[in-house]
C-alpha cells in the first residue's frame, strides 16, 4: 500500500479530496497500473490523500476512507473501482461514517469500463487516469443531498388467482396484511384447477389446490374479487391508487350458496354452450358454475348467451328456482377504487394455439387433442368422468404424444416451455392407466430437470411407454398400408434407431407450449412494467432480482414471468410476497435524491417536458402556469432536463456545471 | 443401389419386445436412457452394424428382424465393459447372449459369417463328445463359411499338428450320456422357468 499523502495541505480554496483506487484482486491491477494512477491523482489540484488498496470494498478498505476523512479533514471522496451498481452504496456509507454527506462522493468504474475491456496495459492505465481526473473535477461541485422517505401503505393487491396468486395472497394475509385478490374469471384456481394429477408425485391436483382456494375465500385478511380486472394504476411505490372493473355476474355473491337449483331450472333444457373450463369438450347452460369446488362457490350468468340479458324476454325460471333471491338482473358493471402500497402480478400463461402448427391437424382431424383437453378427459370430474375417449366416443388402442408443439421452433416460439416434457410423461402414465392403450412419446430432448423428475422419467420408461426421439413431421390420415387405414399416422425419424417410421394411432396429443397471455402487453402498460421480446413480464435481474420489476413495489410471480411448473411457481410467489412484506414492514421507502426539479422563475410553461417523462411524474400547475415535478415519481432519468428549451429543469447530481467539469476532466490530458 | 428405408408398424413385433424384457439381461432394457455409454466403451462397436445402444432401442421397440440378423450379437467380445459402465445397470452383455440364442434358434444369424458358425459347431461338439477338437471345429467352420480359406490355412494347421498343438482325432469324455442328460435337464428347467414367468 503506497501512502501518498504528500500533497500537503495547499488546496487553494478547493475542497479537500481523498482519492482511492482498488486492485480488485487482479481484476483491475492485472491490467491497470494502479500505483501509477494513484501517484497521478495525487498531483491533481485539491487531492489531499491518494491511495491504492487491494480490496476497497472490504471492511479495512471502508475504514480507511472513514479514518482519512477525520484525520485529513477530507471534504470529497472519489473511489476508482467497479460498477456503482455494486458498491456505490458501500462507499457512500463509508463517507457517511467518516462524517461526510454521502453525496460528496463520486465513483469511477475502471473495471467494467477499462480493465475488463482492454488488453493494452499502457492504454488502459491512461484511460483510467482520464476517468479518474474527470471524477475528481466533478466531485468538487457536488452538493450535500438528502434521501427522501415516503411511507408505504401496508395493503397489498394481488392480480391473478392461479396457484401463484393464491399462494402469494395467503402468505401475505397470514403475515397480517390486508390483501385484495383480483381474478378475471368467475373462479380462482387458474390452470392447476383443470388438472387431474400433478407431476412428478401424481398427487391429485384438486386435493392439494382446493384447500388453499377455500382458505383464500375464508381468510379474514383477504378480499376476493373474481370476475374483475384492474383497469388503471396511479401513484407510486408505497401509495398506488388502483381502479378495478367488476363485471356483473347477475348473482348476489353474498346470497348465493351454489346449490345450482337455478342451473337445472334454466329455460335451456339442454346445455348448448361450449364449456370453456372443459376446453369445449362438453356443454353448459347460460347460467353455470365452472366446477364443483369453484371459489367462490357462486354461479354466474354469461351475458352472451342468457336470453334475459340479451333481450329481456325470458321466463326467468332461474329466478323462480332460487329461494334465496340471489339472482339480480339489474347488476351493472362497477368501478371500484383501491389504495395499496405494493402489487403482486400473477396473471399466468396461455397454452400455444395448435392451429398455428397446421401439420399436426388440430381442428382438422377429430382424433387430435391438446394436452389441456386430455387433462380434462382424464379428470374424474371432467366431461367423460375420467374415461379416455376420442371425440366420436371410441376407446383409443394407440395414442401418440407429440412434445414441443409451439416450442423450440423459430417459426412459432423459440423457447423451451419447460413443463411439457414432464406433463407429457404424466399424461402418458394417466392415459395408459385409464385406457390400457399403447402410448408413444415423440420427443426432441427429454427435459426432466427437477427434484424427482428424472426418477419419474425412469418410472415411465419402466412402464413400457414408447420413447421415440424425433420431431414428428406430420399427422395424416393417408394410409399406406392396410393397418394404417382409419388411423392417424405420425411420420417421424426415429433418430435412436436410425430410420424413418410411420406410427398409426387413434389419438394424438399435442404438448402445446406456454405462451404469454393475449393481453400481457396491455396489462404490462397498466402496471408500467416491462416485457421481454417474447412477451413474458420482465424481471429486474434474471438471477438476483427474479420477482422484482423495474417499477418499485410491483412484483411478478408464476408463469407470467416465464414458463414454469407448480413448485417453481409457488416458490416464486412466496418470494414475491416476501419482497412486498419487506417494503411494507420497513414502513417507508428511501428514494435516491437524483431527481429533477423546476426552477419556477425560469419555466415558460411550454409543456415540452410533460409528455416526455416515461414515469408521468410531471404535471402542469394551471394556476402558476408552470411545470411541476413529483419527486416521488421521478426516477432521475434526466429526459426532461435535457429537453427543456429554457434550461429551467435541474437534475440533482447531474447539474450542468457538474457534467461540464467532468467532460473537461476527461479531455484535460 | 438405392434402398427404401422406412419402417411401417407391421415391421414391428411387440411380442418380441415383450420376450426381450423377459430374458436374463433384458429385464432392465426399458430403463435404458440411450446415453450411448455402452457403444462408446465397447472395443468392437466400430465394426458393428448397430451399436449396442441402438440394438437395445430396436429390441424394446420390437424390431425383431433388425435385431436378430445384426452382426452386433456376434461381434460382441463378452468383455463386459458396457455392463460395468452403464449408468442404468443394464446387463447388456447378458442380453447379447439371450439374443444370440434366439438368433440361433430362429436360424436368422448372418449366413457364412464365421463367428455364429464357430459358436454353433463348438457347442454341438461339446454336446456330443464333452470335449472340443480344434481341428474339426476349425475345418467345419471354414467349410461352412469360406472353404477357400481352409486351403490357405493348411500349412499352419500341419505345423501345429507336427508340434502337437492340434490333434486329428476327436477325444471324448467318459459318461457322455450323463452329460447329455444334464444338458437336457438344464434346457428343460429353463423352459419351465420361462413358462412360469
Ligand atoms: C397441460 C399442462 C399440464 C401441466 N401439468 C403440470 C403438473 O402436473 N405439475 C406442475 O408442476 N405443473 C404443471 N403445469 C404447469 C402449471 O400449469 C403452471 O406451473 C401453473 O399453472 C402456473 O400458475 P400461475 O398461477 O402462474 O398461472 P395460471 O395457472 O395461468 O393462473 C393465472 C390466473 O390469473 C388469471 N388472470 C390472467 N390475466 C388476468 C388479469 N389481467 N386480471 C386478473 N386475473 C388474470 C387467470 O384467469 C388465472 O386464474 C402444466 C401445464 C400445462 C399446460
Ligand atoms: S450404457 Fe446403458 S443406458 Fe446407456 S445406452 Fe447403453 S444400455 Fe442404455
Ligand atoms: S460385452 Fe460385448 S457389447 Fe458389451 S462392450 Fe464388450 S464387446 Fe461390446
Amino acid at each position: 500500500m503506497a501512502d501518498n499523502t504528500g500533497n500537503g495541505q495547499k488546496t487553494n480554496g478547493l475542497p479537500r479530496i481523498g482519492f482511492y483506487i482498488c486492485h480488485c484482486g487482479s481484476n483491475i491491477a492485472g491490467i491497470i497500473d494502479v500505483v501509477a494512477v494513484a501517484k497521478f491523482a495525487e498531483t491533481l489540484p485539491g487531492v489531499v490523500v491518494s491511495r491504492e488498496y487491494k480490496y476497497m470494498c472490504s471492511d479495512p478498505g471502508q475504514e480507511l476512507i472513514a479514518q482519512d476523512i477525520k484525520e485529513h479533514k477530507l471534504e470529497r471522496i472519489v473511489v476508482a473501482s467497479c460498477s456503482p451498481n455494486l458498491h456505490e452504496e458501500t462507499f457512500r456509507k463509508a463517507a457517511q461514517k467518516g462524517g461526510l454527506n454521502p453525496f460528496y462522493f463520486q465513483m469511477v468504474n475502471i473495471r467494467e469500463h477499462a480493465s475488463w475491456v482492454h488488453e493494452n496495459k499502457a492504454a488502459a492505465t491512461l484511460k483510467a487516469k482520464d476517468l479518474c481526473r474527470a471524477a475528481i473535477y466533478r466531485v468538487r461541485l457536488h452538493k450535500a443531498l438528502e434521501k427522501r422517505r415516503v411511507p408505504v401503505n401496508p395493503d397489498v393487491l394481488v392480480v391473478g388467482g392461479g396457484i401463484a396468486g393464491i399462494h402469494a395472497a395467503l402468505t401475505l394475509a397470514n403475515a397480517g396484511k390486508k390483501v385484495t385478490l383480483v381474478e378475471r374469471e368467475a373462479t380462482i384456481g387458474g390452470h392447476m384447477a383443470m388438472f387431474d394429477k400433478t407431476f412428478p408425485t401424481l398427487d391429485c391436483a384438486a386435493c392439494i389446490l382446493t384447500p388453499k382456494m377455500s382458505a383464500v375465500k375464508s381468510h379474514p385478511n383477504i378480499t376476493l374479487w373474481t370476475y374483475s380486472e384492474v383497469e388503471k394504476v396511479d401513484g407510486y411505490v408505497g401509495s398506488y391508487e388502483v381502479t378495478v372493473k367488476r363485471k356483473p355476474r347477475y348473482i348476489k355473491e353474498d346470497l348465493c350458496v351454489g346449490c345450482m337449483e337455478c342451473i337445472e331450472a334454466c329455460v335451456f333444457k339442454e346445455a348448448k354452450v361450449p364449456d370453456a373450463f372443459n376446453q369445449g369438450l362438453s356443454k353448459r347452460r347460460p347460467i353455470y358454475i365452472d366446477f364443483p369446488q369453484a371459489t367462490p362457490k357462486v354461479v354466474v350468468i354469461d351475458p352472451a348467451t342468457c336470453i334475459n340479458v340479451k333481450t329481456g324476454k325470458c321466463k326467468k325460471t332461474c329466478v323462480e328456482a332460487c329461494d334465496r333471491d340471489a339472482i339480480d338482473f339489474t347488476q351493472k358493471e362497477e368501478k371500484v377504487q383501491l389504495k395499496v402500497g405494493t402489487i403482486v402480478l400473477a396473471t399466468g400463461f396461455k397454452p400455444f394455439d395448435p392451429k398455428k402448427s397446421p401439420h399436426y391437424g388440430y381442428g382438422k382431424y377429430p382424433g387430435v387433442f391438446t394436452a389441456l383437453e386430455i387433462e380434462r378427459l382424464v379428470n374424474a370430474s371432467g366431461p367423460t368422468s375420467g374415461e379416455v375417449l376420442t371425440r366420436d366416443g371410441r376407446h383409443p388402442k394407440a395414442v401418440g404424444i407429440i412434445h414441443c408443439v409451439g416450442s423450440r421452433d423459430e417459426k412459432t416460439n423459440k423457447w423451451c416451455s419447460r413443463v411439457c416434457c414432464m406433463y407429457s410423461l404424466k399424461l402418458a402414465h394417466l392415459i395408459k392407466e385409464h385406457s390400457g392403450a399403447e402410448v408413444y412419446n415423440f420427443y426432441i430432448d427429454m427435459r426432466a430437470p427437477g427434484k424427482a423428475y428424472e426418477e419419474f422419467y425412469e418410472k415411465l420408461l419402466s412402464e413400457g411407454v414408447h420413447f421415440i426421439r424425433g420431431r414428428v413431421a406430420e399427422v395424416t390420415d393417408w394410409a399406406m398400408t392396410k393397418e394404417e387405414e382409419g388411423k392417424l399416422v405420425l411420420r417421424v425419424e426415429d433418430t435412436l434407431a436410425g430410420f424413418v417410421r410411420r406410427v398409426p394411432v387413434d389419438m394424438v396429443v399435442l404438448a402445446t407450449g406456454l405462451v404469454p397471455q393475449s393481453d400481457a402487453g396491455d396489462v404490462r402498460r397498466v402496471f408500467n412494467i416491462g416485457c421481454g421480446k417474447e412477451g413474458f413480464f420482465q424481471e429486474r435481474h434474471p438471477k438476483l432480482a427474479p420477482v422484482n420489476t423495474f417499477t418499485d413495489g410491483v412484483f411478478i410471480a408464476g408463469a407470467c414471468q416465464a414458463p414454469k411448473d407448480i413448485p417453481d411457481t409457488v416458490a416464486q410467489a412466496g418470494a414475491a410476497a416476501a419482497e412486498a412484506l419487506a417494503l411494507v414492514d420497513a414502513g417507508f421507502v428511501e428514494l435516491e435524491p437524483n431527481t429533477s426539479y423546476v426552477l419556477e422563475e425560469e419555466c415558460c410553461g411550454c409543456k415540452n417536458c410533460i409528455p416526455l417523462c416515461p414515469y408521468t411524474a410531471i404535471s402542469f400547475d394551471e394556476t402558476k402556469k408552470k411545470a411541476d415535478i413529483n419527486e416521488v415519481l421521478c426516477k432521475g432519468c434526466g429526459v426532461c432536463a435535457a429537453a427543456c428549451p429554457s434550461g429551467s429543469i435541474v437534475q440533482n447530481l447531474f447539474e450542468d456545471a457538474e457534467i461540464y467539469s467532468e467532460i473537461e476532466g476527461v479531455l484535460a490530458r | 443401389m438405392l434402398q427404401q428405408n422406412i419402417k411401417y408398424e407391421e415391421s414391428r413385433d411387440p411380442d418380441f419386445a415383450r420376450w426381450a424384457t423377459e430374458q436374463t439381461g433384458g429385464e432392465n432394457i426399458r430403463r435404458c436412457i440411450q446415453c450411448g455409454t455402452c457403444s462408446a466403451t465397447c472395443p468392437v462397436s466400430s465394426y458393428m452394424d448397430h451399436t449396442p445402444r441402438q440394438l437395445i432401442h430396436l429390441a424394446r421397440e420390437g424390431f425383431k428382424k433388425e435385431v436378430l440378423s445384426s452382426f452386433t450379437l456376434w461381434l460382441c467380445a463378452s468383455c463386459y465393459s458396457c455392463r460395468v459402465d452403464c449408468p442404468k445397470d443394464i446387463h447388456v452383455t447378458d442380453f447379447m447372449y439371450a439374443l444370440k440364442r434366439r438368433a440361433m434358434a430362429e436360424r436368422v444369424y448372418p449366413k457364412r459369417f464365421p463367428i455364429p458358425v464357430l459358436a454353433q459347431e463348438f457347442s454341438r461338439m461339446v454336446q456330443w463328445f464333452g470335449r472340443v477338437n480344434e481341428t474339426i471345429v476349425a475345418a467345419v467352420m471354414f467349410l461352412r463359411t469360406d472353404w477357400f480359406k481352409l486351403l490357405g490355412q493348411t500349412g499352419l494347421g500341419l505345423k501345429l499338428m507336427r508340434t502337437g498343438r492340434l490333434s486329428v482325432f476327436p477325444e471324448s469324455i467318459r459318461g457322455r450320456s450323463e452329460l447329455q442328460r444334464m444338458l437336457k435337464a438344464a434346457e428343460a428347467s429353463k423352459e419351465k422357468e420361462v413358462a412360469s414367468r
